[in-house]
């Protein structure tokens, strides 16, 4: 071990800094963070329903739409998906584990993406439709409502099934993890090589013992430690089927839920993908019952990844399970290049599968890129006329009719058919036998970085100007309640950087997405072009597709903002 | 307590006049009160325009350098604090503030 030690501290890890890792390592790290979040999710529920109905003075008005939109994005852009990590909803959810069954498996047709970008489309449109940014009353209802979902979701499915294939945000967080500096992975690759367990996926177990060392699940929803069946079917090389913590893994980890994995790097996990067909997967997933005696003491991965084979950032909560679960030490928070991830995109993930092939990730991927546009585009001046001019087309005078059909077009039509033509173009250039839909869906991982770049400059523009917001708003509930802080609210209390800042800001954090996301997509059209010259006439549809965001981001930015709730009648 | 006016109007984005006319409950005018004057929008994170105002007699006031800043949906909440100590607030919508593309239209319609 002290080698191991030494080895480790080459790389840069944030378990290694003083004090945070210190705290990342301590098993109720995560569940103090969410702790913490849960209060505020309170606050922002009672305000919600019962303070002032005026967004600008109601915690539910300002810390939900200023400060945890603009704090999401800044995490994710110097550190990595903090916000999955601390995330409140999750311990309802917890509760649910250990109250209701949650032993069924996600449906099959549903096991990726497309309900979450549905889920996602419904949510940008009712934020328009319904003003939820002027409506404490409303925000209130949808935080109540992730609660629900969580808790009755994965009450009922076994796994993270919410986080995985429900929830917008976690998407939100997964896709623009993919530029984030931080990842959670393996240390030594070795170790696992040899590692017999693999609690980091199937959890941990302890001898009928009543002390639960962490407080997760009080069983592993995802790990079937079955020593007196799953052995007999599946000679393991290393089977310890006498230890309490021996046995098979389940299968259903390896790969997407219930699907056959990949080609495993190790000589464990091939015998495993090998020797187990999908009805035996199927069979020993559907059997829950904790081994007689047996006591899960820590989770494993409960999103399907498997450390030794996970890659990148892509369906990672940070819940730092696995970190917990491993007895070697071997699993960190490393600092990684924020563009390493796109070098990988054809390489086998671990739950995730190769992002190549994942044409409903490479949707989430587009709608979210675009999304970042529309939202902005809702806030300048040009909108309105548009809107108006669509209400007269359409005979209509129902707003949320109007921007259902402007998010069909903005969200869904012009998208996909910008990325069809590209992907037509690119391929017709370098005469490409890929695939249209390969070609597309490879070249849509390029727009993360322009789509981020202009989620930054929005949501950091909001947080920018109201963070200090918060301050009064506090003062105004805490008052509410007899307690006067620092006397009177601060009302003027707003911005943290001059005005005169923002726009040069907001084109800076543009034009760095705008850049990256150039370089990457060389890097994407190099990998399967056999030249330079090829690759650069691949590129060039997909250089022209984020040349034009870009400046339609820029264009937007210095539109002078509006904010209307009513815009037709 | 009422709003008499707001100039401009049409609302629009720039420096602004509200009048205010308040009123004790039995109609009468109140001319002694200090009233302040908040403008904030309906989207939370705006740098609200808080201002005094000066009493025109009659129960009148006006309010000293409003300013709206952005197009959009306001809300003019009106804070007053009358002689014997007690306070009153009123909060009235505002919506549809002219933005400067709005207005550059409208006198371009105007040159027409």
């Amino acid at each position: 071990m002290a080698v191991l030690r030494t080895q480790q501290t080459k790389r840069r890890d944030l378990l290694d800094v003083p004090v945070v890792g210190r705290f990342l390592r301590w098993k109720h790290a995560r569940t103090s963070m969410q702790a913490a979040l849960l209060v505020v999710s309170a606050l922002i529920l009672y305000d919600g329903f019962w303070g002032p109905q005026l967004a600008p003075k109601n915690l539910a008005g300002v810390l939900p739409w200023v400060h945890w939109r603009g704090l999401v994005v800044l995490a994710l852009l110097i550190a990595g998906n903090i916000f999955c990590m601390a995330c409140p909803f999750m311990l309802p959810r917890r509760l649910a584990k250990k109250l209701l069954p949650a032993n069924r498996s996600w449906p099959k047709v549903i096991r990726n993406k497309w309900l979450a970008i549905g889920v996602l489309l419904l949510f940008f449109w009712a934020y328009e439709a319904f003003d939820l940014w002027a409506s404490p009353w409303l925000t209130a209802w949808v935080a109540l409502t992730y609660f629900v979902a969580a808790f009755a979701i994965d009450g009922i499915f076994r796994g993270a099934a919410f986080c995985k294939y429900v929830c917008p945000i976690g998407q939100f967080h997964f896709v623009h993890g993919m530029v984030s500096p931080l990842e959670v992975k393996v240390r030594q690759p070795d170790i696992c090589g040899s590692c017999p367990t693999k609690d980091c996926i199937k959890g941990r177990y302890e001898q009928g013992s009543d002390s639960v060392r962490h407080s997760g699940e009080s069983r592993n929803p995802l790990s079937v430690d079955r020593p007196s069946l799953l052995p007999k079917r599946l000679p393991l090389r290393h089977s310890r089927a006498s230890s309490p913590r021996a046995g098979a893994r389940n299968p259903s980890s390896e790969g997407r839920e219930g699907q056959v994995p990949a080609p495993a790097t190790t000589g464990f996990s091939r015998q495993v993908s090998k020797q187990l067909p999908r009805e035996e997967s199927n069979q020993a997933e559907n059997d829950l019952a904790t081994p007689a005696g047996l006591q899960l003491v820590q989770s494993g991965c409960e999103l399907w990844l498997f450390q030794e084979r996970k890659v990148g950032n892509m369906d990672c909560t940070f819940c730092l399970d696995c970190i917990q679960a491993c007895p070697y030490d071997n699993v960190g928070i490393q600092l990684r290049a924020p563009t390493s991830e796109f070098k990988k995109l054809e390489q086998w993930h671990s739950g995730v599968g190769a992002l190549t092939q994942r044409t409903d990730l490479a949707a989430l991927v587009i709608v979210l890129v675009f999304a970042a546009f529309v939202n902005a585009f809702g806030m300048v001046p040009p909108v309105y006329v548009l809107e108006q001019w669509l209400a007269t087309q359409l005979g209509v005078t129902s707003e949320p009719v109007v921007l259902g059909v402007l998010f069909i077009v903005g969200l869904v039509a012009l998208p996909f058919g910008l990325v069809a033509a590209a992907a037509w173009a690119s391929r017709t250039l370098a005469g490409s036998t890929e695939s249209l839909a390969a070609t597309a869906t490879r070249f849509s991982y390029a727009l993360v970085p322009i789509g981020f770049g202009m989620w930054l400059a929005h949501y950091g523009f909001h947080f920018l100007i109201g963070a200090l917001t918060a301050v009064p708003v506090m003062q105004s509930f805490l008052a509410d309640f007899g307690v006067p802080l620092l006397g009177d609210p601060r009302w003027e209390l707003a911005a943290i950087v001059p005005d005169s800042w923002l726009v040069p800001l907001e084109l800076v954090l543009l034009e760095i997405g705008m850049l990256v996301s150039l370089t990457v997509g060389y890097r994407l059209a190099r990998q399967e072009q056999d030249s330079a010259s090829r690759a650069v006439r691949a590129l060039l549809p997909w250089a022209i597709l984020i040349v034009a965001l870009f400046f339609a981001g820029a264009w937007m930015m210095t539109q002078p903002m509006e904010m209307r709730g009513t815009i037709l009648g | 307590m009422t709003i008499l006016s707001i100039t401009p109007d049409p609302a629009a984005v720039g420096d602004a006049e509200i009048t205010l006319q308040v009123r004790d409950p039995a109609g009468n005018p109140v001319s002694d009160a200090t009233i302040l004057v908040e403008g904030t929008m309906t989207h939370a994170g705006m740098q609200p325009v808080i201002v005094a105002t000066e009493a025109r007699g009659n129960g009148t006031y006006v309010t000293e350098g409003f300013k709206f800043t952005m197009g959009g949906d306001w809300v003019i909440i009106v804070r007053a604090t009358f002689a014997n100590g007690t306070t009153a607030e009123q909060r009235i919508d505002l919506k549809g503030v002219q933005g400067e593309m709005n207005m550059k239209s409208d006198k371009a319609k105007e040159g027409n």
